[in-house]
């Protein structure tokens, strides 16, 4: 009989779990004092007389004006045109790696995709800054530094990033119904449009707002790109200016601190998005979370 | 005797192991043709040769030749100017454990036949009857058409995934261990079925129970390891001691 | 024959072609115009300017038109990120993925997806935030530098490391735990002693992306103490360089085509740093998966 020894052990347990939880509560932590900060910060501006300010379509910090509008206007465009492009692409990807490509040729692709969301983004932006711009500026008119640079580039960014979440999605699917798809005679590309799409269709959701939720967040692409003029742009050929580059942009020139106050409400915008993003795809996966 | 499938030195190895040998036989037309052999003798990699299945599983080799004679004439299998998807047409198969496609009960058999052969409408649907009541399935499921497959008991979905390779008017069907997964009632319902389509269609059931090779089979091939396969006539496995003492040194 | 929706499926072949073609495309594009334009500056000169290398390696002798002090800022960013990510990622992917019930893990999963989304420049500025709150309470002089920039990478870093050794610990086979309880081994010992060697390679993997994570990132630097020209890091708290803010800066503000080529140059650096993290990474992952598959093949035979 040893009745000792249960109960050391469990002494011995509880160290470990503590520590553990204890830096599984630091890292949820980190979110909400993020959230917490960017709160405190902009509250100034959000509780004062200046809430009307912020809220116009003129961001002239000199005399005062600090309309972040234009902004919001310039994130959105850019983040949904760039997705335009890099979805159909990424779908069309994943449809070539999953049968509809011959099958030689789909790991290398693969392999590259994986590859390509190790390139770091300056990289991609100074590449574009040396050619693509120059082609639109020769193509077009005006400096090339515009909406369809950037929204070329960003969409090569954030192609990957869709690539993978369909290809998650489509190994889920055709796991379950290959076989029987293939015993009934029919040809990939079959089982791909009246199989593998249809039964795809949350992951193809999730794949699309996780998608946007990247392209929104990104801010060297278009900072480095998109010209950064802080109006809505009227056409594709136009400059315009996001939020993520306004944030980059107004901390390099150092202004005064109302402007600084605006930022972050700028910084609590785009955190909401971020977390419209994950409770889009919490409600598009049903609460069926493992 | 009429030859439905012919297979000269077939040899199959999954990720350079090989699983299947040098297999040579003729199967006959009708049949049952039932494959013994035990676990690992490469049974099913023979049955999933024949309509080119094992090319859905990685790192496969398949060398040898498999004629499979149908309708439309002999086809040759691993030719290189082989539609694989109108083999598998013509060489319908259903599996050990049913795998119901996660649509509803109708379009379960639908689906391939709009996909394959651009049938829909009122055509599919008396195609689907056809089919439904010929795997005895239809009494049970016509009200419930477009409920999801999945819902229906074990023995249903299996009915289903006949029913399913049916549609599609085969010469030939593939059976591998298609009661194994099925409780004693459904199982034998499957069975008894299976002594209804053997007029019309050619039938190749790989199996585990020798009772139900007995009972059924009017061919009979033994797999042994290494890939040498032995026809038995039909004396010596209708004789339940006979077959044993053949047997006895695999089962 | 013709057939009523095959049209469909060609088109739907005809488009995946033309977006597989599209990716190597851009890839060869890039990588091409990259190395023809880095070509010229390439060599020694590009990394320590006039400076003898020796000298500049040892740090006898200050490095001026080189990207040496760039490539040491980012060295020490990514090692003072992975000291502060590391163990807290792989402790929180531990916990999640071993102690956690479903509904604790539901939450901090969800706490954990969050922060994978929040945009780099916004936690760039909750760095900025930081030293604002500290000059106003007890740090009147606090500055952005080396430190706070590491601890914003870090928290970049961390969704990264803990989805890794999650994922990791929970597609071990269920034996491996079965077998160490049954031995009558506590809940840490089996974690310790059976799981987490088990796991060192799939964490490891983890653990590379992290730091080609934090080694690319330029936007939450840019707002937390990175500058032009800093030289070598001197201190946790003060300026310093790094390499993607170096080609940021390049790329607007150069004045003589040396300086563009070396942008081009440090382009170059930083894509082949990215490169082997990632040939690292996958050499790890690909070798975890075949370790555990090799049950699977035995079952569809």
């Amino acid at each position: 009989m040893r009745p000792k020894e249960p109960c050391d052990r469990r002494g011995a347990d509880r160290l470990p779990s503590a520590l553990l939880c204890g830096a599984a509560c630091v890292s949820a932590a980190l979110v909400f004092s993020i959230f917490a900060f960017l709160a405190a910060f902009s509250w100034p501006v959000l509780s004062g007389g200046q809430l009307g300010s912020l809220l116009s379509w003129h961001w002239r910090p000199l005399a005062g004006e600090f309309g972040i509008l234009p902004m919001v206007v310039g994130s959105l465009c850019l983040a949904g045109s760039a997705m335009a492009v890099a979805y159909p692409l990424a779908l069309g990807v994943c449809c070539f790696v999953h049968g509809c490509g011959p099958a030689w040729a789909a790991r290398p692709l693969f392999v590259s995709i994986r590859f390509m969301t190790s390139v770091p983004t300056v990289v991609y932006g100074l590449v574009s800054v040396f050619l693509l711009v120059p082609v639109i500026r020769g193509a077009f008119s005006g400096s090339g530094f515009s909406w369809l640079a950037a929204a070329l580039v960003l969409a090569v960014l954030v192609l990957p990033t869709v690539v993978l979440i369909i290809d998650t999605q489509f190994q889920a699917v055709r796991a379950e119904v290959r076989v029987a798809a293939a015993a009934v005679g029919l040809a990939p590309s079959q089982e791909m449009r009246h199989l593998v799409l249809p039964l795809s269709r949350r992951g193809l959701a999730i794949a699309a707002v996780l998608g946007f939720g990247r392209a929104l967040g990104d801010t060297l692409i278009p900072l480095m790109l998109a010209g950064n003029a802080p109006r809505v742009p009227g056409s594709l050929l136009d400059s315009l200016r996001t939020l993520t580059a306004h944030i980059a942009l107004v901390v390099a020139t150092d202004s005064h601190s109302a402007a600084y106050n605006s930022l972050f409400a700028c910084g609590l915008i785009l955190f909401l998005a971020t977390l419209c993003v994950n409770l889009g795809v919490l409600s598009v996966r049903g609460r069926r979370l493992g | 005797m009429a030859v439905a499938i012919r297979i000269e030195r077939l040899s199959v190895d999954f990720s350079g192991k090989a699983v299947l040998r040098d297999a040579s036989l003729e199967i006959p037309k009708g049949g049952p043709t039932f494959l013994l052999g035990r676990s690992g003798s490469g049974k099913t990699t023979l049955l999933r040769a024949i309509n080119r299945l094992n090319e859905c599983f990685p790192a496969c080799r398949t060398s040898g030749r498999v004629v499979v004679n149908t309708a439309d004439g002999a086809m040759e299998a691993y030719a290189p100017d082989t539609a694989v998807e109108v083999l598998r047409r013509r060489v319908g198969m259903v599996f050990q454990t049913p795998n119901v496609l996660p649509l509803s009960i109708a379009r379960n058999i639908c689906m391939p036949l709009e996909a394959t052969q651009g049938m829909r409408g009122a055509e599919a649907e008396a195609r689907m009857e056809e089919a439904l009541r010929e795997a005895q399935l239809w009494s049970e499921v016509r009200d419930r058409l477009r409920d999801p497959a999945v819902a229906l008991s074990g023995g249903q979905q299996q009915r289903l995934c006949l029913a399913r390779a049916l549609a599609l008017r085969p010469d030939i069907l593939l059976l591998d261990e298609p009661t194994a997964s099925l409780d004693f009632k459904a199982a034998q319902m499957v069975e008894e079925l299976l002594g209804e389509l053997r007029s019309r269609y050619t039938l190749i059931v790989v199996s585990h129970g020798l009772s139900q090779a007995r009972r059924l089979a009017e061919y009979l091939f033994v797999l042994h390891d290494g890939g040498r396969v032995e026809e038995l006539g039909k004396d010596v496995f209708r004789d339940k001691d006979a077959l044993l003492t053949v047997l006895g040194d695999l089962l | 024959m013709v057939k009523r929706g095959q049209g469909a499926e060609s088109a739907l072949i005809g488009f995946s072609w033309l977006a597989a073609l599209f990716v190597p495309t851009v890839l060869c594009a890039m990588v091409g115009f990259l190395v023809v334009r880095a070509w010229p500056s390439w060599g020694a000169p590009l990394f320590f300017g006039d400076t003898p290398a020796l000298a500049a390696l040892t740090g006898r002798a200050p490095v001026f038109d080189g990207i040496w002090p760039a490539c040491v800022g980012t060295l020490s960013l990514i090692g003072l990120a992975s000291l502060i990510a590391i163990p807290l990622g792989v402790a929180t992917g531990v916990f999640l993925a071993e102690y956690a019930g479903r509904r604790t893990r539901m939450a901090f999963s969800l706490a954990v997806d969050l922060l994978a989304g929040v945009p780099s420049i916004v936690v760039g500025l909750f760095g900025f935030a930081l030293i604002l709150l500290l000059r106003r309470t007890f740090a009147p002089d606090a500055n952005t530098g080396l430190l706070l920039s590491a601890l914003c990478l870090a928290v970049l870093a961390l969704p990264y490391l803990i989805n890794a050794t999650r994922l990791t610990l929970e597609t071990l086979p269920a034996g491996l735990r079965l077998a160490g309880f049954g031995l009558g081994l506590t809940r840490w010992q089996v974690v310790s002693r059976l799981l987490l060697p088990a796991s060192l390679r799939g964490v490891s993997g983890g653990v590379v992306l992290a730091v080609a994570r934090a080694a690319e990132d330029t936007a939450a630097i840019l707002l937390t103490g990175v500058v032009a020209n800093a030289g070598m890091p001197g201190s946790l708290t003060g300026k310093y360089e790094a390499l993607p803010f170096h080609i940021y800066y390049l790329a607007a503000e150069y004045q003589t085509p040396a300086e563009l080529a070396q942008a081009f140059g440090s382009a170059l650096v930083l894509l082949c740093l990215t490169g082997t993290l990632f040939v690292v990474a996958r050499v790890f992952q690909r070798r975890l998966h075949r370790t555990w598959s090799g049950m699977e093949v035995a079952a569809w035979r």
